[in-house]
């Protein structure tokens, strides 16, 4: 019970936090004092209290968009093990309804990009959707490999790595961690593949997809955009933390673990430039070879090959 | 219950002969009321027929060659029997509104609802006679009554052509089949598909080359790769409700052929489960990567039923390497989302072909790049098409995400429960089928973005109407299937294990228990992410009750001379992904560019070439030809000549005889 809420709260409140953390980090590498942790969620709560501005050439579908994505993100939320590596929801193949959900929402996203008649939307939108497409494969290709080695189908069984070897624990640890990491810098649009900040419309991925959004509409954006890192974040916190802690210290290891990643993104952010439109793809595809080499560990060492 | 089934055929049938008798401006309610009365008794029927698990059987004692045949409605049939009717009804009823305005056509009009009961009943029976010349004669009746149904529009010499091509590209597919079933059938003395099990059993080396001759016979049907290219010609040049038709429901008896093939051979082989995968991989990838980069909303809806062909057959595959392997949760779960891909994908693409077919009735061009902002003039289709395309994406709420579920959930089983090949194909199978979730998105965010959303791309010569009540009807009743199945899978999921039940060879009445126990746990986090969805929107109309909501200009970046020409098209949209799937697709571009400092004149022109048509069958027709031609000097338009043959054939006849007598 106590669980449960505390998943509740974290899914509701940490987010925002996490956003926190990364500009954080960006000012403390740009020798600023920066916004205080806190300041995404001044900004959440002034974006729902807004009005709205709306494009003169879009339909229901530009009206419902936003408030779609972000359900799609929080029911995805069901299914991925957080604070002691407790789910709300599991069942058999269950990160496939994951995925599909976050698909849901990216579809909505981008004909809510669309409904604006805008190139630069239409702009943004095309590469989101051609870039997130190479995600998926990777992405089911680790969650395949896992489900095969731990002999269980639903995401809070496959989390569980201690059935598996010491020695083929590591292996898949690492990983897998920078095959999800890059899987979330991609997704979450952060840099090198997307960069938040930037000023012109042009270079944008995820942003410029927002552009014509306002009030609470943008805080739902806001939200969704940062609990889906999260959520992508849990998943590399489960596979390295031991299913065996108590759930305190579970618990404490899982934010930190976020804490760490919300530092690594904000520093790829300040040290690392963006990368050229045409050389993302070979980045993201960077985690399908990962997946592929994860899936190729998997089979040998089960085969006997690597022994 | 049994009563119900023949007569139902006979009152569809009956429709061709009584909508002669009606003036033009009948004719579409008539046949729509004959094909929909004896669809619901035909329905029950087969929905009986699935509940009991008790196979109906009957016998037709025609005169010499056909001899006595076997009409058999087991689990299989009755469950193509049942969406056939149903399909085939809401096609009738839309067929109303749309075929309205051709009414001038005089005969052509009437020979289109003539043809049309005509094939659907021939559809309905093709699922279920057990013999093989009667089956090969309404295989052929299905296949001219289509053509006859396609070539609506001939004074097109396109439609035409399509026409044509479809025809010879079915009687390519026919030569397997009667080959196929001529070796079956010399080998066991009887028509009897039945009699064909001890064939594959006694003569095991047969198997494997028997399978492929099917698969080439029932895929051209179908459309597998290389089998395809009839398929976006024939679609963009039908009138809609034919084309949905086809799509939704015609091409899915080739898959009846092969699930069918696949019932009589006892033991399945390795090679046919890799074989059909891998093909059916390639098909899936290879048909929506070329969806993406057509321009014509009709083809690119062709090609996307090539890549759902792809999903079903690695259905089938998945089903079959349970088979192979003998692990029955995989056969169980890969047939399953096989026959359920087959059911959710004839609502869907039925209804989207629907839609189309209303855009283009209001706009009259085909061409999306022309198109946009039409959810303004045409809400209700807007929404139709929606549902469609977020079906066919395989997003949940809806029932296309069901299909590819189950079988996501067969290829996590093949993992489990398997050797090397078995696990490295599933996690293979398992990458393709995301890349084809992933590149159907695109497709269809595209197109309905494209056709739909922002401002319209060039003024139409009439003002857009929304579609007639007669459409809206249908598409409602597609609308509703696929939310029902998407948010209550559990009642589908009945009927289809009934069908997949005929595969394993277990009593289809016990039911695995493990999957309704997910299928529960799936339909709450469905309905939960439904009910957040409804919650969001509403929380939104809160929050902005008393603000102030103002409207304004799309945000263009300062620039004040923004056009509607200058929205993103298809083409710059899909271009970015495009250029990772280049191998797969041919385009041809002409670019004339802007030269010199004040530039007056400049053009671009892309098209796409199929690479099938262009590289492999164009080529072989080439080939072909040039052998053929070799005998033109017989056919000489001389009449002494062909006189002359007549003798030498009398004589050869003649030594012949003699020789025998001796």
């Amino acid at each position: 019970m106590i669980g449960t809420i505390a998943n509740i709260l974290f899914i509701i409140l940490f987010p925002l936090f996490f956003t926190g953390c990364i500009n954080r980090t960006k000012s403390f590498w740009g020798g600023r004092q920066g916004p205080s942790l806190f300041q995404p969620y001044r900004d959440f709560v002034k974006l729902l209290k807004k009005g709205a501005v709306i494009s003169r050439t879009t339909s229901f579908i530009f009206a419902m968009a936003p408030s779609v994505t972000a359900a799609s993100v929080v029911s995805a939320a069901l299914f991925v093990p957080l604070l002691g590596k407790t789910s709300f929801m599991s069942f058999d193949i269950d990160f496939v309804l994951f995925a599909y959900m976050l698909a849901a929402g990216k579809f909505f996203t981008i004909i809510g990009a669309m409904d604006t008649g805008s190139s630069f939307e239409g702009m943004g939108a095309s590469r989101e959707a051609a870039f997130s497409a190479l995600v998926e494969p990777g992405f089911f290709i680790i969650l395949g490999s896992l489900a095969f080695i731990v002999n269980a189908s639903s995401f809070s069984e496959i989390m569980n790595l201690s059935s598996v070897s010491p020695d083929l624990r590591i292996i898949i640890t690492v990983l897998s961690s920078i095959a999800l990491f890059i899987m979330l810098l991609a997704e979450g649009c952060r840099v090198p593949v997307d960069d938040p900040n930037t000023h012109l419309e042009l270079t944008m991925i995820h942003e410029v997809m927002v552009l014509d959004n306002s009030g609470p509409d943008l805080a739902f954006i806001m939200y969704a955009s940062a609990l889906k890192m999260v959520l992508i974040g849990s998943l590399i916190a489960n596979i390295i933390i031991p299913a065996d802690l108590h759930p305190l210290i579970s618990a404490a290891a899982f934010i930190s673990i976020h804490l760490a990643i919300a530092a690594l993104i904000g520093t790829v952010e300040s040290l690392l430039a963006r990368l050229r439109m045409t050389h993302i793809p070979q980045f993201i595809l960077y985690m399908n070879s990962i997946a592929m080499v994860i899936s190729a560990v998997i089979v040998l060492y089960v085969s006997g090959g690597l022994r | 219950m049994t009563s119900l089934y023949l007569p139902g055929i006979f009152v569809i049938l009956s429709g061709s002969f009584i909508s002669l008798l009606f003036p033009d401006k009948m004719k579409g309610a008539v046949t729509s009321l004959c094909i929909g009365a004896g669809a619901a008794s035909i329905s029950v029927f087969a929905f009986n027929v699935l509940m009991s698990g008790e196979p109906a059987t009957f016998i037709l004692n025609l005169s010499e060659p056909i001899g006595a045949v076997r009409i058999t409605v087991d689990m299989l049939s009755a469950f193509f029997t049942l969406f056939i009717a149903i399909m085939s009804f809401t096609s009738s009823l839309y067929s109303i509104g749309y075929m309205k305005e051709y009414r001038d056509k005089g005969k052509t009009f009437a020979a289109h609802f003539f043809f049309l009961p005509v094939m659907v009943s021939s559809m309905l029976l093709v699922v279920a006679v057990q013999n093989v010349l009667a089956f090969l004669i309404i295989w052929e009746i299905m296949s001219l009554s289509s053509f006859f149904l396609l070539v609506f529009d001939n004074e097109k010499e396109e439609t035409f052509k399509a026409g044509i091509n479809y025809l010879v590209a079915m009687h390519i597919g026919v030569i397997f089949l009667i080959s196929g079933f001529t070796i079956l059938s010399i080998n066991s003395g009887s028509q009897d598909f039945n009699s064909f099990k001890a064939v594959f059993t006694e003569h095991n080396e047969l198997t494997n080359i028997l399978f492929i001759i099917f698969f080439a016979g029932f895929g051209t049907k179908a459309g597998f790769v290389p089998f395809h290219t009839w398929l976006p010609r024939a679609h963009p040049a039908a009138p809609s409700h034919i084309s949905g038709l086809m799509s939704g429901v015609m091409i899915k008896t080739g898959i009846y052929g092969i699930l069918r093939i696949i019932t009589l051979i006892p033991e399945p082989t390795f090679f046919m489960a890799y074989f059909i995968l891998l093909i059916s991989l390639f098909t899936g990838i290879f048909g929506i990567a070329n969806a993406l980069a057509q321009k014509n909303l009709k083809k690119i809806l062709a090609y996307s039923s090539i890549e759902n062909i792809g999903i079903i057959g690695i259905g089938i595959g998945v089903g079959l390497l349970g088979l192979a392997y003998n692990i029955e949760s995989l056969t169980i779960l890969g047939f399953s989302g096989a026959l359920f891909h087959v059911v959710n994908h004839s609502i869907f693409k039925s209804l989207l072909f629907f839609a189309a077919g209303g855009v283009y009735k209001a706009t009259h061009i085909l061409n999306i790049e022309k198109m946009g902002g039409l959810i303004k003039s045409m809400k209700f289709s807007a929404v139709f098409f929606l549902f469609g395309a977020l079906a066919i994406s395989g997003l949940p709420p809806f029932n296309g995400f069901i299909g590819e579920f189950f079988i996501y959930w067969s290829m996590i089983q093949g993992i489990q429960g398997g050797t090397v090949p078995l696990i490295v194909a599933m996690i293979v199978s398992l990458a393709g089928l995301a890349f084809i979730g992933a590149m159907s998105l695109i497709c269809f965010t595209n197109l309905f973005s494209i056709v739909f959303l922002g401002n319209p791309r060039s003024t139409f010569h009439s003002p857009v109407t929304e579609v007639t009540a007669a459409m809206k009807g249908a598409m409602i009743f597609q609308c509703v299937l696929i939310a029902a199945i998407g948010l209550a899978p559990v009642y589908a999921f009945k009927i289809i294990l009934a069908a997949a039940g005929i595969f394993h060879g277990a009593d289809p009445l016990t039911e695995p228990v493990f999957i309704f126990n997910t299928l529960g746990s799936l339909t709450t986090g469905i309905l939960i992410f439904t009910v957040t969805s409804a919650g969001f929107i509403l929380l939104r109309f809160l929050l902005l009750r008393n603000k102030n909501v103002s409207q304004f200009k799309t945000w263009d970046c300062g620039y004040q001379r923004g056009n509607s020409r200058m929205q993103y098209s298809s083409s710059s949209f899909t271009s970015p992904f495009l250029k990772l799937v280049k191998p797969l697709i041919n385009v041809k571009e002409k670019i004339r560019e802007p030269e010199g400092l004040f530039p007056g004149y400049a053009s671009y022109k892309s098209s796409t070439e199929d690479i099938f048509e262009a590289w492999i069958i164009n080529p072989a027709i080439k080939v072909i030809e040039k052998f053929l031609n070799l005998f033109r000097w017989i056919q000489n338009g001389n009449t002494q000549h062909y006189i002359l043959y007549g003798l030498i054939f009398l004589i050869l006849t003649t030594i012949w005889i003699m020789a025998a007598s001796k």
